[in-house]
């Protein structure tokens, strides 16, 4: 697997599609102990879970340096996603600089709903020591 | 399907978000890891996120953030899922045994988009996450 810090500026990852499974959501909602997005509709998805969807694709695909920090993050929500919808997520490369021996990324991300429409879209600054 | 709009339906500046707290624990962090596939072992491996800068294992900042998108979900209902916005720096890792508390202000309402700052403090009141949300009305 590929490692994030060596990738260029503008990389797009390959789109990864994948389903917001019930037993999935409910392991999230668990994980971070969520329990007002049940009060805004049952099958309504915690917001931030998207994010860590459009993360855990990344992952999939190119592997984190070790020391990676995780330093700021953009976040928006188009609109609210439900359990059971595909969906398909995709990151690009956006900014790639060096700061006192580190690395600094910004990394693009994005999920789309099956018509094409972005339901999230947001921006993770990493850095990444040993520039 | 229930629609709640949420503890603020008509937010007025300096009105303050209804405060989410939250215990960090260890297993909270390798739950957070087998669930989102970020199994970084600066999380999860306390061996070795003793030998890094950090001297131990620290939260996910998505996890921390999923405290912080409860309080808006708490605030302000579907407009948070429904066109909400959030900038947020980690300022300082969230760590086990630390005491979270997510904490808001709403700095305009204009009956067209509610902007907030947010911020997230431990149990010393260090500030680890800081920033800014917005909403619809």
């Amino acid at each position: 697997m590929v490692s994030l810090s060596g990738l260029a500026k503008g990389y797009e990852f390959p789109p990864v599609p994948f389903e917001l499974s019930r037993d999935w959501v409910e392991e999230y909602r668990a994980a971070v102990e969520d329990e007002a997005t049940a009060e805004v509709g049952d099958d309504v998805v915690p917001p931030m879970a998207l994010v860590a969807l459009a993360v855990r694709s990344l992952l999939e695909q190119a592997a984190l340096p070790e020391g990676t920090i995780h330093l700021g993050q953009e976040v928006s929500f188009r609109r609210a996603v439900r359990v059971g919808e595909p969906l398909e997520a995709q990151a690009r490369i956006t900014s790639r600089g060096e700061r006192q021996g580190w690395l600094l990324m910004g990394i693009e991300l994005s999920v789309e709903d099956a018509a094409g429409w972005a339901v999230m879209h947001g921006r993770a600054t990493i850095t990444v020591p040993g520039a | 399907m229930s629609q709640r709009p949420g503890s603020l339906p008509e937010a007025t500046a300096g009105q303050a978000l209804p405060a989410v707290v939250r215990y960090v624990t260890q297993e909270k962090i390798n739950r957070y890891a087998r669930a989102s596939g970020d199994g970084n072992p600066l999380h999860t491996d306390p061996e070795y996120a003793a030998r890094t800068r950090f001297g131990g294992t620290i939260a996910h900042g998505l996890l921390v953030l999923a405290y912080v998108s409860e309080m808006l979900t708490a605030a302000f209902g579907e407009r948070w899922p429904n066109g909400g916005r959030l900038k947020s720096r980690f300022r300082a890792p969230a760590r086990p045994g630390d005491t979270l508390t997510v904490s808001g202000e709403v700095q305009k309402a204009d009956g067209v988009r509610t902007l907030c700052r947010i911020e997230v403090r431990n149990q010393a009141g260090e500030v680890l996450v800081d920033g800014e949300a917005e909403v619809g009305g």
